[in-house]
């Protein structure tokens, strides 16, 4: 297979794409002071209040963290999973308060990001990205620029 | 100089008798606490919003005792229009009662049946059975009264001048940074952002 195969170049373009998206969110949330992304997530009615307080301080780092990495094309399974996780989880919980008729805010890129369904839709898409991502990158470890451990062979 | 006296009795007569027939200034009610507070919060609601009556139950009570009472938050309450049924008759009684000083028991009342007037329309019951028959008069009179919804209006266009789009919306004000919370914050993750603000 060559080094620019229609599945590297997917896999490029995903990662890419997918850390500029993670490093926006950073940003958005960074930008501000972090109690206001506390309240976003507190208006869920999910979690205690410990758990939000811990969640608002330590997501917006983890965020810039895996867009770091995917944009860098370093550790990018372990990125892509962790990213895919954290995105499932949020979708759960946007699924869970649309359903209940929340009117709050997303709170994916800050404040003023209403839930709706085009969010829900939104973040769907961008879930179903980073389960594709995190499912081609596991697949094969010879892509541009990535350092991590080489993928199984059929015989393992 | 004699002359003069019943002119300026006459003038004097013509500036205060309308101002005594009008009652309390307009918003002597819906702004509270002192306005030279560190922090000010504009807050623009709409009675019919479910989301706006869990403020005004759940945080609104706490954060006017701990805060505004103490002289650290000056609470201003603005009417901000959304597309309920309901929305403008409600404010215009908040706002008509707000004229005679009923402020306060118009929007508690409005809150407290919400879900009731929400789907029968008696918006007139909800406010007049809280007050008293005098006080329940004026307000019929005052809702008539072209300059309440000029008041709503104005307010509502306010909030959109501020870039509110959903209510309720607060815009907390410290220092001259405007800074918006755009939904029903609990009580307990205000009053950490608030007390974090006051130690800065």
């Amino acid at each position: 297979m060559g080094p620019w195969s229609v599945r590297r170049i997917v896999v490029l373009v995903l990662r890419v794409a997918l850390g500029g998206v993670w490093l926006y969110a950073a940003y958005t949330k960074l930008r501000q002071p972090w109690l206001l992304f506390a309240m976003s997530i507190d208006a869920y009615h999910l979690l205690p209040e410990w758990a939000v307080l811990t969640v608002a301080r330590i997501l917006p780092w983890t965020e810039l963290v895996i867009g770091i990495l995917l944009v860098g094309g370093l550790l990018v399974r372990y990125a892509s999973i962790l990213g895919a996780a954290i995105l499932a989880v949020f979708f759960g919980a946007m699924i869970s308060a649309y359903s209940r008729g929340l009117a709050i805010d997303c709170g994916c890129f800050g404040p003023g990001d209403a839930l709706s369904a085009w969010t829900l839709l939104r973040d769907g898409t961008l879930l179903t990205a980073a389960l594709a991502l995190a499912w081609l990158s596991w697949r094969s470890c010879h892509w541009v620029g990535q350092a991590v451990l080489p993928a199984p062979t059929p015989n393992q | 100089m004699t002359s003069m006296r019943p002119l300026a009795a006459a003038l004097a007569l013509l500036l205060i008798v309308p101002a005594v027939a009008a009652g309390p200034s307009g918003n002597s009610t819906r702004a509270i606490g002192s306005p030279t507070a560190p922090i000010t919060i504009e807050l623009f609601s709409d009675f019919q919003c479910p989301h706006c009556k869990e403020l005004h139950d759940e945080t609104l009570p706490s954060l006017i005792t701990d805060y505004v009472n103490t002289g650290k938050v000056y609470l201003v309450r603005h009417y901000f229009l959304l597309k309920f049924p309901y929305s403008r008759l409600s404010a215009t009684y908040a706002c008509a009662a707000e004229r005679i000083g009923r402020y306060d028991q118009a929007c508690d009342a409005l809150y407290k049946t919400q879900q009731s007037w929400g789907q029968t329309g008696k918006v007139d019951e909800a406010v007049c059975s809280a007050l008293s028959p005098a006080d329940a008069k004026k307000v019929r009179e005052l809702v008539k009264d072209p300059s309440v919804a000029m008041e709503i209006e104005k307010d509502t266009a306010l909030g959109v001048s501020q870039n509110v789009k959903s209510t309720p919306t607060l815009i907390v004000v410290h220092n001259g940074k405007r800074t918006p919370i755009e939904l029903a914050v609990s009580y307990p993750m205000l009053k950490r952002y608030l007390d974090g603000m006051l130690t800065h």
